[in-house]
């Protein structure tokens, strides 16, 4: 019985040493938001004479302006601002030479730029980017959603195609809540703590990093690192890119649109759970957003919602696929 | 005849008068028809779109008869001026309606001619002609994001439905 107390004394004061030593979330997020900046201002710095570039704008009705703007300053959003405010607020994405860059990255180079919107005649880019940068909000709620005392891991969000449904975000929740199933009240909240971020505006700041200064930015988390890591060995020139909303430095695999403002309908549908993972209890949180164009009438929004709901079977990484028989049954031809 | 009040007001009075009387307004009617049935799509007055439209339609029922039919045949003759039109009309433009039951023309207004009389001016056409067409069709773009979000809504329900059954 004395063995059993002493025991549990030993238990306690080893939890809330083990408590003490990992580092707060706020403590974490200050850190690694110190790492960025000094990383920006670095960059910034390398330009300390102002040199002028010539951008050429390609678009409708756009042809054949040329803007003469900032080396290493300007970026596709003040090139915007120099055209009209319909421009400003209703692109969400840039094409620099063909390549898709996001609108708060500064421009190295004469060029020729496109202004992506949501209403071109092709914007999967667009698309792909906004479900992109909805995942990485639901991540940023997620990390903020929770008490001090539990910790959650953001895994690398996996690529949806938008035709699926909902975007989602792989989340390792602290192993206290391993037995804990989100309530209707609870994916509310989360939901409303997106509504608060896309309210406030946050623009989301690319930085284009190595490979070192990323491994620093994450030196909390073991998970990130290694996705820094096989990040980094896909990209050819060993860089990462980094993005910045408010006080969060994210990761994530491609361009995100300009700023949270763009979204207007966001809802955090389900949190599913995927089992057991190498990092603990995976679980996959989905939502269902919509940009402030292209908005969905109340009925609409409802039967997307419902859909958004289910699990998402997101397609197995580099699986060789055999061909598809050729006999295979036709898809039904639409009317 | 007696000179009454109700002669001067013609309130309710559908019938139009078009040239110099009956007979000049049933010849007006039948170039204005003529050309039509050459050209598919004209441009008048538009009252007399108005008025040809009637005679349009009921030439092209006529016409559905088949050239085999004795009236058919007679009517076509009498309202087709160029008589090398006639083989047009049915073979060409009766062939095209034989599904709907009504409705073989379109008007639309356009703007007013320059002239001093600033008439009211129409096109009149078939339905299914050659040009491209009058109202400029507004097609919605596929790949717009709400789009694919529905367009997998749909597939998503079509399936469910095909597995139930």
């Amino acid at each position: 019985m004395v063995t059993r107390t002493v025991c549990q004394v030993f238990q306690h004061r080893f939890a809330s040493s083990a408590a003490a030593l990992r580092p707060s979330p706020a403590e974490v997020c200050s850190q690694r938001n110190a790492v960025f900046s000094r990383e920006q201002a670095r960059q910034r710095a390398l330009y300390p004479r102002v040199e002028k570039i010539e951008v050429s704008m390609q678009g409708p009705g756009l042809v054949g302006t040329t803007l003469i703007m900032n080396r290493g300053m300007s970026t596709p959003l003040s090139c915007a601002r120099h055209l009209t405010e319909h421009h400003m607020n209703s692109s969400a994405l840039a094409l620099v030479d063909g390549e898709p860059w996001p609108l708060h990255k500064p421009l190295t180079h004469s060029c020729s730029l496109t202004l992506l919107t949501f209403k071109d005649s092709d914007p999967t880019l667009v698309n792909q980017a906004y479900w992109r940068s909805c995942a990485a909000l639901l991540g940023q709620v997620l990390e903020t959603a929770f008490k001090d005392d539990y910790t959650v891991e953001l895994l690398s969000t996996p690529e949806v195609p938008v035709i699926s449904g909902a975007f989602c975000c792989d989340v390792v929740l602290d192993a206290q809540l391993d037995s804990w199933t989100p309530s209707e009240e609870s994916l509310r909240s989360l939901t409303r703590g997106a509504q608060q971020l896309i309210h406030q505006d946050l623009a989301w700041e690319p930085l284009e990093v190595t490979s070192s200064v990323a491994l620093e930015v994450f030196s909390h988390s073991r998970c990130k690192q290694e996705e820094v890591e096989q990040k980094a060995s896909q990209s050819p020139k060993d860089t990462v890119m980094l993005y910045r909303c408010g006080d969060h430095v994210l990761l994530t695999g491609g361009p995100l649109v300009a700023r949270t403002g763009l979204c207007s309908q966001y809802e955090v549908t389900a949190l599913h759970s995927l089992g057991q993972g190498p990092w603990g209890h995976h679980r996959r949180a989905q939502g269902l957003s919509l940009p402030l164009q292209l908005q969905a009438h109340h009925t609409v929004w409802r039967k997307l919602r419902q859909r958004a709901e289910k699990l998402v079977d997101v397609p197995g990484p580099e699986e060789v696929k055999p061909p598809s028989p050729p006999d295979s049954v036709q898809p039904p031809t639409n009317q | 005849m007696r000179l009454t009040l109700q002669m001067l007001i013609s309130h309710g009075r559908m019938a139009r008068r078009i040239g110099l009387g009956p007979e000049s307004r049933i010849n007006i009617l039948r170039n204005i028809l003529t050309g039509l049935v050459r050209h598919e799509r004209i441009e008048t007055t538009w009252a007399r779109a108005d008025e040809v439209r009637f005679y349009a339609e009921k030439l092209v029922d006529y016409a559905k008869k088949g050239d085999t039919d004795e009236k058919a045949m007679k009517m076509a003759c009498f309202w087709l001026t160029e008589k090398d039109l006639v083989p047009k009309l049915f073979k060409v433009i009766a062939p095209r309606f034989e599904s709907q039951p009504g409705g073989y023309t379109r008007m639309a207004r356009i703007p007013n001619r320059n002239n001093l009389d600033r008439a009211k001016m129409a096109v009149l056409e078939y339905k299914g002609n050659p040009f491209p067409s009058l109202y400029p069709v507004r097609k919605e773009n596929e790949l717009t994001l709400i789009n694919q979000l529905l367009k997998g809504f749909r597939e998503e329900r079509a399936q469910q439905l095909a597995a139930k059954a």
